[in-house]
């Protein structure tokens, strides 16, 4: 439930988490919800009442919502909403701006994807790959100069050179 | 012969290669040359950098753009993270103030990218490119006698305005009928249209939910239709799918152990691939359907 008497509201907080004018139009009506299957966990995943938050202002409720994060990015909201209002971006957008806000929103898997460039062990499944008849692929990690240049080019956005010290080592 | 640049992620070369193997066997015998991409890494996933900076999100989706794009060639995918994520990117970076900035961290990186590469998924490359009729022909082994369903990729749904590659509005149609030209017979049911919920943080906040939501379409599956196999295109859904049954069996006193192939799977199996290079790693034991490919 939403407690605007108990809240602090930030005015046009909206502009600062969502890079789309769009979220103006949401009306609540809940198609977003009525597809998404994150909407049966519990806590469930209800974008229009995160649509809200941001509209409001809430900035401290929205800075606890975890359920942007339970998404399965199935995108089916986006094809749904009447206004455009492209919620599965816009559930996007508040995990960056929880991010922003707050670093132990980092999700750890960037931290691989700086030092291996995968989430998973791409190239170190050699015997696994073998077994299926399969040799080694051409890994980034086999390119020296290619994985420099790719830490290089992260290095220089925000999230990684803000939280630099996760990211070397 | 058309040509692509494969770009196989991370899930399907790390933990199911014979899928991988079963891409890189089953293509070159239908037309379609598939080259290897040096220095590819993650799409980004959506739980990686589209969750925590948009200019690290488009720069790393720019950078496997640009190692097609170097080779003149466009990318062929079948995971549909990766297939979304690229096309969100490749969506995003027609603003000319995102490309130009994304390029600028590129150059940082030694590269650059002009929005030229396109993203394509398999299913993309064997319906449009290929067509069903060569499909038909090219096969020297079918799957007459079995019944599929078929579990469609969201990502290669949805939304529309950025994803996929259907010819028509209306019900999508190009699994199944890919899956008819292997002989086939693919039946239809209520919960269809349903994702299978493995993908992003669903299982991760709240795993019964999560497992309740694939046991209702197994369920469905089950008391509604024939079906001895589910067919997949992307490497989320043959992973969870496949994977879950055994868990949900054991909680419950439903048993579910319904074969999950990838299409090109099947594909590489109608083509006389043997199944211990492209069918080999499966939770649910695949044998019986394998048996009956002749």
């Amino acid at each position: 439930m939403i407690d605007l008497e108990q809240s602090e509201v930030i005015p046009d907080m909206w502009k600062d988490v969502f890079d789309s004018e769009d979220i103006r139009f949401c009306f609540n009506c809940g198609s977003c919800i009525s597809v998404c299957p994150a909407s049966n966990a519990s806590p469930p995943l209800l974008i229009r009442r995160l649509a809200r938050l941001v509209l409001l202002g809430l900035e401290d409720e929205l800075l606890d919502e975890d359920t942007p994060w339970s998404c399965v990015s199935c995108s089916r909201c986006e094809e749904v909403c009447p206004m455009g209002v492209r919620p599965f971006e816009l559930g996007l957008a508040i995990r960056r701006w929880q991010v922003r806000n707050d670093e132990t929103r980092i999700p750890p898997s960037i931290v691989e994807l700086y030092k291996e460039g995968y989430t998973q062990p791409v190239s170190k499944a050699v015997a696994l790959r073998a077994s299926v008849g399969l040799g080694e692929l051409p890994t980034i990690d086999k390119y020296p100069e290619m994985l420099k240049g790719y830490q290089d080019m992260l290095m220089a956005t925000d999230v990684v050179s803000n939280n630099d010290y996760m990211f070397k080592g | 012969m058309s040509k692509y640049g494969l770009f196989l992620g991370c899930n399907t070369p790390a933990l199911r290669p014979d899928v991988e193997h079963a891409i890189r066997k089953s293509m070159p015998q239908l037309g379609v040359d598939l080259v290897d991409l040096p220095g590819f890494v993650c799409c980004p996933a959506f739980g990686t950098f589209p969750s925590a900076d948009e200019d690290a999100q488009l720069a790393t989706n720019a950078w496997n753009l640009s190692l097609g794009e170097a080779e003149g060639l466009d990318l062929a995918v079948q995971c549909g993270s990766c297939y979304s994520s690229l096309s969100m990117g490749s969506h995003l970076l027609k603003d000319p103030k995102k490309l130009t900035r994304t390029n600028e961290l590129l150059a940082k990186g030694g590269r650059s990218f002009k929005g030229e590469s396109k993203v394509r998924h398999m299913m993309d490359v064997l319906y449009n490119d290929v067509g069903v009729d060569k499909i038909s022909k090219t096969i020297t082994k079918s799957l007459k006698g079995l019944h599929g369903i078929v579990q469609f990729p969201c990502h290669t749904l949805y939304p529309s305005e950025v994803v996929g590659f259907e010819p028509d509005k209306g019900p999508p149609h190009v699994l199944p009928d890919l899956l008819e030209a292997l002989g086939a017979t693919v039946e239809h049911y209520s919960l269809e249209y349903q994702c299978c919920g493995g993908a992003g943080g669903f299982h991760k906040a709240d795993a019964p939910a999560a497992h309740n939501f694939l046991k209702s379409k197994l369920d469905a599956i089950k008391t509604e239709t024939k079906a001895d196999f589910i067919v997949v295109s992307c490497i989320t859904c043959l992973m969870w799918m496949d994977v879950q049954q055994k868990p949900l069996s054991e909680a419950g006193e439903e048993t579910y152990n319904i074969p999950v192939f990838d299409y090109n799977q099947l594909l590489a199996l109608c083509l006389g691939a043997p199944a211990e290079q492209v069918a080999a790693i499966s939770t649910i034991n695949r044998d019986a359907v394998i048996e009956k490919i002749k």
